[in-house]
């Protein structure tokens, strides 16, 4: 299979394009969409090449939510775009008690074929607003599935498979890694939900991590490996529904985790794999599972505080270290 | 919770020393799982674990306890442990070591963080650490942790197997390591007399030390003793029944002791006992040692009978499962040492018993009849008695009875 270097924008932009040529009722609902493309261009060409597929909303996130809500009721297949994911608050009704329930309270007569697009994280010195990391509160909230690529092979397979799925779907990508480029595969693919990842093998530790963290991650153990420590990264690309399979075959191999994020670590998605591990797969623990997460406070604007309050390649190998007691 | 206490394994068993536990304080056991080793004169013996539940062992190794005292506790749950640990403080051996390990613990976790000290009897290691430990019978008191604050982790029972593999290997001689000029002498194994050694190595002195041994020696015609077995056995080839000579030879010694009551005697203090009962010891190989597993009053049993119980006792001795009452009371024993082609040997007694027979191999020699050499199957008879009690003529007419009833068994329905 031929592979090109695509950045995850242009993964984006280009699986959105396959999919709205193949289904009409496919269409994209955001703020300031048609005259910037998106505000990492990751919607580039769209609006000119399928017109009125691409829709500017008013700038209201009750408003796009409800409009895709309905949307994807009355049949269509609506992404729409939150610009941040911080502005989830204004829309949370929306999300929580209308898009998540819809299916379940009308007795499954009602399908919610909606794609929740949102940019998340830090790291860009954008402040406490535009900065967070919130997947937890979606993955507390059943009938939501949560995605959280990092590269853009993996965000082009699993939007489209989650543009195709019945069920609401939050997409999130990480603001950081819209430039990030990697190979994408020529012919068309998808990947299923629920599926992670191996990025590195390795015999050690079990780093699991998902969305940028898998980059730092990756960097963390190129340099653990000159130290003589094999760490294997899972990228697990979505969290809801979650690979646990391969977290325990790794596991199963390694004896020793890691699990990093760089939401807050407490009432982190952290906590809840680390818990399956300690009820799953405690014969086969030989440390405890540790977490590396953004410390428990707002995200500051001072780069150099915001890089404090994030986790870093040093915070992981630090932390691989501990786990390891090297 | 239930209480851990000595059990009674025999009639005559009173006490018995506490060897060793399987586990430490606050491990999980499961029932029927060897949770002690007790030894009494006679066996050792493992005592399962009557049901699931966590362990408490209050008693030290190496003292000796009477029956029914208790030793230990099972706590159902963690709950009804932790009240354990409260009202009984263990004194066993195995905790003081658990204690230092612990303190090491304490003391590194204190530079630290100045947490609050956990249970003092907990052993930290880690769930894989533990799991590999059971399933190897690992003892995890015996391993050092190299974990944070000396917890024990997967490598410390890696090395451990390591170790006990390399203790396996050093007991294979290999001539290589050996240097040919080297005139020192150092030991391929080390072996501590303790157990079932230390009671045979105690009893086997005591007899040659304290009585006044004598070996007769004569030697039986074979021919009909070969001939009875083969014609029984022929007849009980449909209940798969098949006797050993052994069988027969209890029955004809049994017979024989009847007629010479004074062989079947003992020395208790200043009296002879000459007893009622006749109980035949026969001497088996079991696993690692010399025992002695007793028959019964065989003089009023059937071959049939002595059969089935000397069956049972060479199935338990195979199991390792012979209790003190298999081998309590025997007033007189046999020694077959037939099948590693021995003729003659000297038996040592086995106190209070005042007679022993060795049996020899059954092999053609050549004889003589009506002038001429013909081959004849013998079998070589040596009786070991006590002369203190038993004059040379008596035990030589006991031995002649044995060889005329071998010779001729139909002797025996006397």
């Amino acid at each position: 299979m031929t592979e090109r270097i695509l950045s995850c924008s242009e993964a984006l932009a280009e699986a959105l394009a396959e999919e709205m040529e193949r289904d009409e009722t496919i269409f994209i609902l955001g703020e300031d969409i048609t005259a910037h493309d998106g505000i990492f261009g990751q919607f580039k060409g769209l609006h000119k090449r399928f017109p009125g597929k691409v829709i500017d909303s008013p700038i209201s996130e009750t408003c796009i939510i409800g409009a895709g809500v309905g949307a994807a009721l009355t049949g269509m297949r609506p992404l729409v775009d939150m610009h941040f994911a911080d502005f989830f608050t204004t829309a949370m009704d929306e999300i929580v008690n209308q898009t998540a329930k819809i299916h379940y309270m009308f007795g499954g007569q009602a399908k919610i074929p909606l794609v929740i697009w949102a940019p998340d994280g830090g790291g860009l010195s954008a402040a406490a607003h535009h900065s967070q990391s919130l997947e937890s509160w979606f993955i507390h909230t059943p009938g939501l599935k949560v995605v959280v690529p990092s590269e853009p092979a993996d965000v082009k397979g699993l939007i489209k498979t989650a543009i195709r799925d019945d069920d609401p779907v939050i997409f999130f990508q990480h603001k950081k890694l819209f430039a990030q480029t990697g190979p994408v595969p020529e012919k068309e693919y998808l990947i299923p939900l629920g599926k992670g990842d191996i990025k590195r093998q390795g015999t050690d530790i079990t780093l699991v991590t998902y969305s940028r963290m898998t980059y730092l991650s990756l960097e963390a153990a190129d340099q653990l490996a000159k130290e003589g420590i094999e760490v294997e990264v899972i990228d697990l690309r979505t969290l809801k529904p979650l690979d646990f399979d391969l977290i325990a075959e790794s596991v199963k191999k390694t004896f020793h985790v890691l699990i990093v994020h760089e939401a807050c670590l407490t009432g982190g998605f952290g906590a809840e794999i680390a818990a399956r591990i300690g009820e799953e797969l405690f014969d086969y623990l030989d440390a405890p599972v540790v977490r590396v997460g953004a410390k428990d406070t707002p995200i500051p604007f001072s780069p150099v505080l915001e890089n404090f309050v994030l986790p870093q390649t040093d915070d992981i190998v630090e932390g691989v270290k501990g786990v390891l007691n090297r | 919770m239930i209480e851990l206490k000595i059990p009674k394994l025999g009639l005559t068993m009173e006490s018995a020393k506490l060897l060793s536990w399987q586990f430490a304080s606050g491990d999980e056991v499961k029932k029927e799982e060897t949770i002690f080793v007790i030894e009494t004169d006679k066996v050792t013996f493992e005592v399962s674990s009557p049901a699931d539940g966590i362990i408490h062992p209050i008693a030290k190794t190496g003292e000796t306890y009477d029956v029914d005292q208790t030793v230990g506790y099972l706590a159902e749950n963690r709950e009804v442990y932790e009240n354990l640990l409260k009202t009984y403080p263990a004194e066993m051996e195995t905790h003081e070591r658990i204690d230092e390990t612990k303190e090491e613990v304490v003391t590194k976790r204190e530079e630290t963080s100045p947490g609050p000290a956990e249970s003092e009897k907990r052993i930290t290691a880690s769930p894989l650490a533990r799991s590999m430990a059971s399933s190897h019978g690992l003892n995890l008191a015996e391993i050092k942790g190299t974990g944070p604050g000396g917890r024990i982790i997967r490598e410390d029972i890696l090395e451990t197997l390591k170790e006990l593999e390399m203790v396996g290997k050093e007991k294979e001689f290999l001539p290589k390591a050996v240097d040919k000029d080297f005139l020192g002498k150092e030991p391929l194994e080390t072996i501590p007399i303790t157990g079932i050694r230390r009671v045979i190595h105690d009893n086997m002195y005591m007899s040659l030390s304290q009585t006044a041994q004598l070996t007769l020696h004569t030697e039986a015609k074979g021919e009909a003793f070969v001939d009875f077995r083969d014609r029984l056995n022929k007849r009980l080839v449909k209940e798969e029944i098949k006797f050993s000579y052994n069988v027969i030879l209890v029955k004809i010694v049994a017979t024989a002791l009847r007629m010479h009551p004074k062989i079947n005697a003992s020395i208790e203090g200043d009296e002879i006992k000459i007893w009622q009962q006749i109980h035949i010891g026969v001497a088996m190989e079991s696993e690692d040692a010399l025992v002695v597993p007793v028959i019964r009053n065989p003089d009023l049993k059937s071959l049939n009978e002595i059969n089935r119980d000397l069956n049972e006792l060479i199935i338990k001795t195979r199991e390792n499962k012979l209790l003190p009452d298999d081998l309590a009371n025997g007033t007189f024993t046999i020694s077959n040492l037939g099948f590693a082609d021995v003729d003659y040997f000297t038996p040592i007694l086995r106190p209070p018993e005042s007679a022993i027979l060795g049996v020899g191999r059954i092999i053609r020699k050549p004889g003589i009849k009506n002038g001429h050499v013909i081959p004849e199957a013998m079998i070589g008879l040596s009786l070991t008695f006590d002369h203190r009690i038993i004059d040379g003529a008596p035990g030589a007419r006991f031995l002649k009875t044995v060889k005329e009833m071998i010779e001729a068994p139909v002797l025996m329905i006397v």
